[in-house]
């Protein structure tokens, strides 16, 4: 998976499979422009980062209008860009008759508009002018249902139907769009356990998983098999990434 | 908002009668208390007083009463 030279944008590179998968990416040599809110916590995956050239965009990606001009902006300073590792996205646990319409719309947005914007600025003229690969971090949520999670479930389900009709879009352009759909990392359950789940739910959902809880790695490997050479005969396709927990 | 309010707006998302709920129920012998009715407990604590209620404080309450308790700090008498 020789990615020597070639420039791969990660979103949500401040944390977990996102800061995990930039680590991946510049070990296999690319340059990496790592995208999240947060500039101190970028700065930090920076500094694990392998080789030099690597950049840093603070950008908040629920600003979708500005996406693809912002897109631009940045091949005019890295070149132009092979691969986006979309990572970024947020979570909601709440049952339907709490929610409230703001809540949905801003679920959908994060993780659904900010992939379709993100997508139509990756294809622009002078953005990718080469061919590449997309590929977006939906979850297993994605493909089950789980009670509180519909609007999660719905929005990560939204990724792979997006998934799929990318890519027979932008095949033409030479631009592949694929999907990982992980299960549960250790890390997000530390942070789940924190607020909203008990040790019995937790011990529970680690049973459900044949192999455990995954960690960040896991699925890192899985998005650079798909960017990289190695995946060049796939296109929409959603790999499920999960322990076996979508296996029963 | 006082724990006779907070307790209305518990019955309201509960979805049970005005007046079931006082206080002193039990929780595992409420029938409208099950996982779903915690989240909905701690969306109604962070919505309603800005308290983020974890998943181990409910699992050790006993008592409608406990689950106000955790409240306390933001709950007018």
């Amino acid at each position: 998976m020789d990615m020597t030279g070639k420039v791969m944008m990660v979103t949500g590179a401040s944390s977990g499979i996102g800061r995990d998968t930039a680590v991946l990416l510049s070990q296999l040599g690319a340059r990496v422009v790592l995208v999240g809110r947060n500039k101190d916590r970028l700065s930090q995956t920076l500094g694990m980062l392998q080789g030099t050239r690597h950049t840093i965009e603070a950008f908040d990606l629920a600003n979708t209008d500005a996406l693809p001009e912002w897109m631009k902006s940045i091949v005019q300073k890295s070149g132009s860009i092979y691969g986006i590792a979309h990572c970024a996205g947020t979570q909601l646990m709440l049952p339907v008759r709490m929610l409230k319409s703001q809540q949905v719309e801003e679920v959908l947005r994060t993780n659904v508009v900010s992939a379709i914007m993100l997508a139509k600025g990756f294809r622009q003229r002078g953005v990718n002018d080469a061919g590449g690969a997309i590929v977006f971090v939906s979850s297993v949520m994605g493909e089950v249902g789980a009670p509180g999670r519909s609007v999660y479930c719905a929005s990560k389900s939204a990724l792979h139907a997006l998934t799929k009709s990318l890519a027979l879009e932008l095949a033409k352009d030479n631009i592949r769009v694929n999907c990982v759909a992980p299960g549960t990392l250790r890390t997000e359950m530390l942070e789940e356990a924190q607020s909203l789940l008990t040790a019995t739910q937790i011990a529970e959902i680690e049973r459900m998983q044949p192999l455990g809880f995954g960690a960040p790695r896991d699925v890192a490997h899985a998005l650079a098999f798909l960017l990289a050479e190695t995946g060049r005969w796939i296109t929409g396709s959603v790999l499920i990434v999960d322990g076996g927990y979508t296996a029963h | 908002m006082t724990r006779a309010e907070f307790l209305q707006a518990l019955e309201e998302s509960f979805e049970v009668d005005q007046g079931t709920l006082e206080g002193n129920e039990t929780l595992e012998d409420l029938e409208c208390w099950d996982s779903m009715s915690a989240l909905i407990y701690m969306a109604l604590a962070d919505e309603k007083l800005g308290i983020t209620v974890s998943g181990e404080q409910i699992i050790n309450c006993k008592t409608v009463n406990d689950l106000l308790d955790l409240l306390d700090d933001k709950l007018a008498a």
